[in-house]
């Protein structure tokens, strides 16, 4: 498996005129599409104060229709496509994402063109959906992990957008029905053909996509937006939360380290993603004793979620024995700082290695799965050929690379802890 | 025993084992005992080898086991790749044929299974909990009645043996299933069936499970506690399952009144999409597990026993009583007009494509197939492209009359304030909106008309219980 490139298939990628870009991937299942059309906004972008949340409740604006097709139409024929449909909207990108009978592929593509040039909806309509984003928010609000990083980027971060989740804090939720003139400006910034790259998995034959997409899409017109990020400043200290909840829970415990932005030739930014799975995944030695063993914990992870800009390295874990939270927490800080002073063994990290590996290909047994895997790497360097760079970088990462990497980042003047506890009494 | 064997020539292997057997086996007292049994072979030792040793096997091979557990049916899963076909068909087999049955993972996985219950069940996710409660106010007194994972009540007072006990009386050759794809299919498929030979013949369930008493009249459960909104779940029993002659009808309607998560449905465009209500609202006739996580139905879940579901997504707890009186008037008007031609056609164009979606992928594929021998029915994708054309807008309003019962449902509610909802509900109170937006007079003239509907909700059949005593 070593020898063999992470992200299996062949892959064609085409520059159009206006910027807009189109990877097809031919598949060999038959008769099925998956269609990923991956705008490069999310809540990154929501950079103004009192914008948070706004991508995401932009995307719900999106299936608010056209002249040609209203919500309506568009939605029936979809149903008459048999076709299956639905949209996300993360920290640096917003997803529409179909998957549907190959021989449908033009027609849908035209329809997703006419909304991404000629959204039109009411004030009315704008209002009536931002009610539909709170009620996402409520639904949401039940489960601990979502307040859990709610808090953890609001405590971590202090000017950059990560600060708050896609969701956006409440308070600028229940204001979103006053803003309807800046959701036509958001449009008008953000859904722009050289910020937006589709994705084509399946029965489908690169050219005859092209020619699909340039007769849709190839009037599409550039936009002149450029966003100015604010700059997070270094971290100085130790930051922590404690957050009570309401109802009955098991605490959870998240341990945050500032972590650099993705970049797929760098051997740091691959250490965290080996140390992720090395030190806190179902194989590592602290799973073994906190999960298996003491039983402290019933589950623990982390993650490093490569985003654009400097974000975080997240270690999370469900303590199943709430006396012992703190113990929990030391046990993840101890672990951060053993793994900055003692390299792991050269075989150890040959099976982080071939874990990672094989996870990757694993899910890809059909053409929603081969998009939905390929769709966060466009959404970071708008091309397949990210993948195999970033495994390759890891294949060559050393032991010591792994503890400088933690030297780097895992000192405690730059985490970020926060626990979630039931309300006492 | 029954074996599927779909080779190719991917990189990947996948394997589904489906036991004709789960929770609705459970003997009484011991309800858990089926979550357990497959907890205990999916994630404990074997008799060689301890869970860990199992999990360091695992890993560099980035390979995975994992079980579901539901009413009537237990599906062991494993993906891995080709280069570890041999040695996982063979891991596998000794987790499943001959586990470690120690006492200490067992007290691991049982405290795991209790959590889920306190913790996840009833605090962690509203909608699911609505739901749970919504099945075992349907299934009062029957073999569906508790949750999957079991009652916590039982789980604790559960020792090993009582586990072993299901696993030994359940899991038979007669009731196996092996499902295998992917590279090398048949030598793993053989290597499995192999092992399965040394499992007892028959299983003790009969194959049996009894329908659901009929409702009589609307019974309602409001689940107290602290929320920002009030998740709704509203159902009754239907005797229509896949094979039954009204299927392909009733499904045709209730796709038009709420597929999952379409934005295409009846419920959706008059819930969310005209009101802003909530997030989103659906129906089914099948059970469809975590719909909140997944968009499409994961397969080997299938029942004898199915119900007629709404998921009303949480509401404002002002807006409950409208929503429920909303969603229920858009059922009565199916039931009595059915669907234009328009709604009909669509519907029907939707289902008899979409199913080939479903079953795309290599694992889908092989749980779908599982699945359509269970019902007799073949796949779900072939079953309904053969049936559908055939199909009468007629058919289906008479199949919706037939089956849809909006006079006697069960409702189960979960959120802040149920004793205040409740009240409400039972005194018939009007329970007009207020909007955001000025709205076309059309929807005002509904709205009045249905915040004034009646329910006819007895008080006694109705009941408040705090979200701690769920599931005890």
């Amino acid at each position: 498996m070593a020898q063999r490139e992470a992200f299996p298939w062949l892959y064609e990628q085409h520059d159009f005129e206006n910027g807009l870009r189109l990877v097809t991937v031919p598949l060999p299942w038959r008769g099925v599409a998956s269609v990923y059309i991956v705008v490069h906004a999310g809540s990154r972008n929501e950079v103004e104060p009192g914008r948070s949340g706004f991508a995401h409740f932009f995307e719900h604006m999106m299936f608010r229709g056209t002249r040609a097709f209203p919500p309506e139409r568009y939605e029936r024929a979809l149903q008459r496509m048999g076709a299956a449909s639905n949209a996300y909207t993360d920290d640096d990108r917003t997803v529409y994402h179909t998957t549907l009978a190959a021989e449908d592929l033009d027609a849908l593509l035209g329809m997703e063109a006419d909304r991404f040039q000629n959204l039109e909806y009411s004030e009315e309509d704008f209002r009536t959906e931002a009610l539909a984003v709170l009620g996402e928010y409520w639904k949401d609000s039940a489960e601990p992990l979502n307040r859990l990083f709610e808090v953890l980027r609001d405590t971590a971060f202090d000017v950059h957008p990560y600060k708050h989740t896609t969701m956006g804090f409440l308070r600028d939720i229940e204001r979103m029905p006053e803003m309807y003139d800046y959701s036509l400006e958001f449009f008008d910034r953000y859904y722009r053909p050289e910020n937006t790259t589709i994705l084509i998995c399946g029965d489908v034959i690169p050219e005859t996509a092209r020619a699909m997409v340039e007769r849709h899409w190839g009037g599409w017109k550039r936009g002149r937006w450029r966003l100015e990020m604010p700059q997070e400043p270094p971290q100085r200290g130790l930051r922590e939360a404690r957050i009570e909840w309401e109802t009955h829970t098991l605490p959870y415990v998240a341990v945050a380290q500032k972590a650099p932005a993705y970049d797929d030739g760098s051997a740091e930014c691959a250490a965290l993603d080996l140390i992720s799975a090395l030190s806190f995944s179902h194989g590592s030695e602290l799973y073994r004793r906190l999960v298996i063993e003491e039983q402290w914990a019933d589950d623990l992870w982390a993650n490093t979620v490569d985003h654009v800009d400097p974000y975080l390295f997240t270690v999370v874990a469900r303590v199943k024995q709430p006396a012992r939270t703190g113990d929990v927490r030391r046990a993840i800080e101890e672990e951060l700082e053993r793994i900055a002073a003692e390299p792991p063994g050269e075989e150890r990290l040959e099976k982080v290695k071939s874990h990672l590996r094989y996870r990757f290909v694993l899910g890809m047994d059909r053409s929603e799965a081969v998009a939905a895997a390929l769709s966060p790497f466009l959404g970071l360097r708008r091309t397949p050929a990210t993948v195999n760079r970033l495994f390759a970088t890891m294949e060559a990462v050393t032991p010591d690379q792994v503890a400088e990497a933690a030297r780097a980042w895992f000192g405690p003047e730059k985490r970020t802890v926060v626990t979630l506890e039931e309300k006492a009494g | 025993m029954k074996v599927i064997v779909r080779e190719d020539g991917g990189p990947l292997v996948s394997v589904r084992v489906v036991f004709r057997a789960g929770s609705a086996m459970d003997p009484a007292g011991r309800e858990g005992a089926a979550w357990l049994a497959g907890q205990m072979l999916a994630h404990g030792g074997t008799r060689r080898r301890s869970y860990q040793q199992i999990l360091d096997f695992l890993f560099p091979r980035g390979a995975a086991v994992d079980v579901s557990v539901d009413k009537e049916m237990t599906c062991f899963r494993m993906d891995c790749h080709a280069d570890h076909a041999e040695q996982m068909a063979d891991l596998l087999a000794e987790m499943l044929c001959d586990p470690g049955w120690r006492e200490e993972d067992f007290l691991r996985l049982r405290e795991d299974a209790v959590h889920f219950l306190e913790a996840d069940l009833r605090g962690e996710n509203d909608e699911e909990l609505g739901r749970e409660a919504l099945y075992g106010l349907v299934f009062e007194g029957h073999p569906y009645g508790h949750p999957c994972a079991g009652r916590v009540s039982a789980l604790r007072g559960m020792g090993l043996e009582d586990v072993r006990a299901f696993a030994t009386a359940e899991y038979s050759r007669e009731n196996v299933w092996i499902a295998c794809g992917g590279a090398q299919a048949g030598c793993v498929a053989q290597r499995l069936r192999e092992a399965m030979a040394a499992l007892p013949a028959k299983a003790r369930n009969n194959g049996e499970t009894p329908s659901a008493a009929r409702l009589r009249n609307h019974r309602m459960i409001f689940v107290e506690k602290p929320a920002e909104g009030v998740a709704v779940s509203i159902g009754f029993p239907i005797e229509v399952v896949r094979g039954h002659e009204d299927y392909p009808a009733l499904l045709t309607a209730v796709s038009a009144l709420g597929q999952h998560r379409s934005s295409g449905g009846r419920l959706f465009e008059s819930l969310r999409q005209r009101r802003g209500l909530n997030y989103g609202d659906y129906a089914y006739i099948e059970y469809f597990p975590a719909p909140m996580f997944l968009l499409e139905p994961e397969p080997n879940h299938a029942r004898r026993r199915q119900i007629f579901e709404l998921w009303i997504r949480p509401v404002a707890p002002e807006h409950a009583h409208f929503a429920v009186r909303l969603a229920l008037a858009e059922v009565e008007r199916l039931v009595e007009e059915g669907l234009t031609e328009e709604e009909f056609e669509a519907a029907r164009s939707f289902l008899s494509r979409h199913f080939v979606l479903l079953e795309e992928g290599l694992s889908a594929r092989l749980g779908h197939e599982i699945d359509g021998l269970y019902y007799g029915t073949g796949l779900q994708s072939d079953h309904l492209r053969e049936r559908l054309p055939v199909l009468t807008r007629e058919e289906v309003r008479r199949a919706a009359e037939r089956h849809l019962r909006p006079q006697a449902m069960a409702f189960a509610f979960a959120g802040q304030g149920m004793e205040d909802l409740r009240r409400r509900i039972v005194d018939e109170a009007p329970s007009p909106v207020e909007y955001n937006a000025p709205k076309p007079e059309s929807i005002l003239r509904e709205d009045e008309r249905v915040s004034r509907r009646l329910l006819g909700a007895r008080e006694a059949e109705t009941r408040v219980v705090p979200a701690q005593e769920m599931f005890e």
